[in-house]
């Protein structure tokens, strides 16, 4: 006997005005303080994008320094002043230029501007709710990350310049105001920028991890989620758990910064003046911050994998390679992630026996990330794939992912660790891994998602143009890194004229600025497509990609509460891709199995002994027809 | 057999749904909370395992009447959700005002705490940042009881403007966790002062 639930929708609208009315909006609880996910989720994706184009122009200027260091480019001076004197810029700018752009891009960017957007738009579309746990916990987060991000662009407009000791912001230069001007006011607001930021992260982690536990619609079980859910939820748990150490940390180093205690400080002596503190140690620091700085990258990629994951098994019309093995190894990527913090620190004086444990958990986390990306091919294999811009990028996405992922296992090991530590091998290995593959696994979602965010669809000519042109610069200009890096160029160092060794490289540093500058100029393309696309693109249909999953069964139009009527119910899981027997190479996750009887396979009814009955019975059924008609 | 789910089923539904998500929100800042003041014991255990020295103090009298008051308003705070899941509106209010009153005590307790290790010449800024942890740990603390006491204030802020019975409920009952948490956040670290000195 079965039961059947009918929900009386027809008064929904006037009645549940507690929580998803459809009542008019002002513009500003419309666009400004919106609790609405969607529009959050842009808020999330233009703020990062803006942030994402200013980090880029910082590493076009640093780049200019490298590549032509004795050159002399007026036009500098004009826009920056007295940090460009005579149009050169000058060695504490260049210091606060490569800080801001690492922490712009790791923070604001990949962190923020990546989970807020595709965390806040996907988990309640894809899970089929009707908003986040708590909206406004939602809105709060949103700006407070727009605060952040001001607090930090205004380092640019003080007397002493932004932080410049780098993005890990190392005690003691951090922790002197007086060591450097970047160490001054700028060091200070760079602190409460983060002391924000990650007040900001912690209330949308928690709001994700709530949400996809606590909320799922009727049949959506968690091995029926998407991978891109999957990938938020362990992202969102990485950073519940590693963002509030960074803040001990960084409480620890404003006292010593600003009230004189000697957490991180010992034995300095200041010109001719000896410091008082002591006693303090700044390899704590280190680890304070390594202990959020290692899980920080896989919070980096690790949404990266998951839009990946969803846009390469529609596009190549099958279901993904290992769904269970892409979910364990996201789980292993994440407990792992957890005991690596170490092999940053190889060369800190670390007892050996410690320094090769940490070893060892950085070299198993190769297998995870292997069994990843062995899925991502066995997925493209033979598929029916459809080269749509979105498609290209987690391609590309997967490309980086391999390129910069070997590297990693060169730097795992410590013996190789001691000498490429602080050289561009490094800076080639994680602007591959972690900056190109999840900016790359970024715009895939943007490009896959932007129907459903602006109801339009982006230009896919000038998306093709804007993905190889990037995938190739970029390509162009880490790669060659790698080989500043073995021959022991150090990163961070301003004038490669200045060093004998290194002045055989400054050809190759002409080139990879070049690359890098065709690279910006591609972002034009992208950023052209994506704000005109948002007025004039074409009409999206409601389900432009021929996907499964529940965010395509809502309406193009926005609405509060995302579906009109009811939520619907899902049956099965959100790969059913070219599945032998079906009518369509579709079948979405809200079609029940009694629909698909010629598709239907033996493992679908997970050993229901009911429904087995009943295929089986349909099956001998249309075996008998056939019979009677021959 | 087909029956029809009235509309207030539905939304009373979705209602407890959503207070069962915020109250989860909630466990998820008590977990991330703990992280943050094991960042800072850790930090104490590495330096202490690296210098080979604690903060070495006998810790002041105060920290231990502190700790029972704390551990008396958490009782308090346990008889009024009981009232509350009785109906018992006046007994609410009594034991919430107290519980109210003992954090209030606490905090100056902690204060007076400091004033007493800064007397003995166990000062904030210190050359052995052992010594400085204990006012961090302490002083981070007290801004979570700053956080429960609003929880408190919005508990008892429900009693006086009658909300709904699961209401009321709902708001004690994340008051509860917050301070029950923080209560056993500081024994946690009381005790962990202790044993490291």
């Amino acid at each position: 006997m079965s039961t059947i639930t009918l929900h009386d929708t027809h008064n929904n609208d006037h009645h549940d005005g507690h929580d998803h009315g459809h009542h008019e909006q002002s513009f500003i609880t419309k666009y400004i303080f919106s609790q609405d996910h969607k529009m959050i989720a842009k808020q999330f994706l233009i703020t990062g994008i803006v942030m994402a184009v200013i980090a880029m122009g910082l590493s076009i200027l640093f780049r200019l320094q490298l590549a032509w260091p004795d050159k002399s480019f007026p036009i500098l001076e004009t826009f920056l002043g007295k940090w460009a004197e005579g149009g050169r810029i000058k060695p504490e700018f260049y210091l606060a230029l490569v800080t801001i752009h690492g922490t712009i891009m790791v923070f604001f960017v990949l962190t923020a501007g990546l989970s807020g957007t595709f965390s806040n738009l996907l988990i309640p579309l894809q899970l089929g709710v009707r908003d986040m746990a708590s909206p406004f916990m939602n809105m709060l987060s949103y700006w407070l990350f727009f605060i952040a991000c001001v607090v930090m662009m205004s380092s640019f407009f003080i007397e002493s310049g932004p932080a410049s000791a780098g993005w890990t912001v190392y005690p003691p230069l951090s922790a002197l105001p007086k060591a450097i001007p970047g160490s001054a006011l700028g060091m200070t607001l760079w602190l409460v920028s983060m002391v924000l930021f990650v007040a900001s992260q912690l209330m949308g982690g928690i709001n994700y991890v709530s949400t996809v536990l606590n909320m799922r619609t009727k049949g959506m079980d968690l091995w029926k989620m998407p991978l891109t859910i999957w990938a938020f939820l362990l992202t969102a748990i990485l950073g519940i758990l590693s963002f509030p150490v960074l803040v001990a940390g960084v409480v620890l180093l404003i006292f010593d910064r600003s009230f004189g205690t000697s957490f991180y400080l010992s034995d300095i002596v200041m010109g001719t003046q000896v410091l008082p503190n002591e006693g303090g140690s700044p390899i704590l620091w280190q680890h304070l911050f390594w202990f959020l700085g290692h899980p920080e990258v896989y919070i980096v990629i690790m949404p990266a994998l998951g839009i990946s994951s969803e846009v390469i098994s529609v596009n190549s019309r099958k279901p993904i390679f290992g769904y269970h093995a892409m979910v364990y190894s996201l789980i292993g990527i994440t407990i792992l992630s957890f005991i690596v913090w170490g092999h940053h620190m190889f060369v800190t004086g670390m007892n050996p026996l410690l320094g090769g444990v940490f070893m060892i958990t950085t070299l198993i986390i190769a297998v995870p990330s292997a069994v990843k990306t062995f899925n991502y091919l066995a997925t493209l294999w033979r598929g029916n794939i459809r080269f749509t811009p979105a498609m290209l990028c987690a391609i590309g996405m997967v490309s980086f992912f391999i390129s910069g992922g070997l590297t990693g296992i060169f730097l795992g090991n410590a013996s190789l660790d001691i000498n490429l530590h602080d050289t561009y091998f490094v800076v080639a290995h994680f602007h591959l891994v972690m900056g190109s593959a999840a900016i790359f696994g970024m715009l895939a979602g943007v490009y896959h998602w932007y129907p459903k965010m602006f109801g339009r669809m982006m230009n896919a000519k000038l998306g093709y143009l804007h993905f190889w042109v990037t995938f190739i610069c970029a390509y162009l200009v880490f790669f060659p890194l790698h080989f500043l890096g073995l021959d022991g160029v150090p990163r961070r160092y301003y004038a490669f004229t200045e060093f004998e060794f290194m002045q055989k490289w400054v050809t190759v540093n002409i080139f990879v600025t070049w690359a890098a500058i065709v690279a910006a100029l591609a972002q034009v393309a992208f950023l052209f497509n994506f704000f005109y696309s948002i007025f004039f693109g074409k009409k999206a249909v409601q389900n432009p990609w021929e996907s499964n999953t529940l965010e395509w069964t809502t309406p193009v139009e926005h609405i509060h509460g995302n579906w009109p009527g009811e939520i619907p119910t899902v049956y099965r899981w959100p790969y059913d891709y070219s599945k032998p027997g079906a009518e369509h190479d579709f079948i979405p996750q809200t079609v029940p199995y009694s629909q698909t009887m010629s598709s239907n396979m033996p493992h679908d009814f997970e050993g229901n002994a009911e429904s087995e009955r009943i295929q089986r019975e349909w099956v001998e059924k249309q075996a008998k027809e056939k019979t009677t008609q021959d | 057999m087909v029956h029809t789910l009235k509309q207030e089923e539905v939304s009373q539904d979705r209602m407890s749904a959503s207070l069962k998500a915020k109250k989860f929100v909630l466990w998820l800042f008590v977990v991330s909370s703990t992280i943050m003041f094991g960042g800072f014991t850790s930090y104490y255990i590495v330096f202490a395992a690296s210098k080979g020295k604690g903060h070495g103090l006998v810790l002041p009298d105060v920290f231990m009447y502190s700790t029972a008051v704390l551990v008396l308003s958490s009782i308090c705070l346990f008889f009024a959700a009981r009232a509350v899941r009785r109906q018992n509106i006046q007994t609410q209010k009594i034991f919430l005002w107290l519980t109210m009153l003992l954090g209030i005590g606490f905090a100056y307790l902690q204060f007076d705490a400091w004033s007493a290790l800064y007397q003995s010449g166990a000062t904030l800024v210190n050359n052995n940042a052992a010594i400085s942890v204990i006012y961090i740990v302490s002083g981070m603390h007290l801004l979570h009881i700053l956080a429960g006491l609003c929880f408190i204030l919005n508990s008892l802020w429900g009693a006086y403007s009658k909300v709904q019975p699961e209401n009321a409920v709902y708001r004690i009952e994340i008051a509860s966790i917050f301070w029950h948490f923080i209560d056993i956040l500081w024994i946690y670290l009381y005790v962990f002062l202790l044993l490291n000195s």
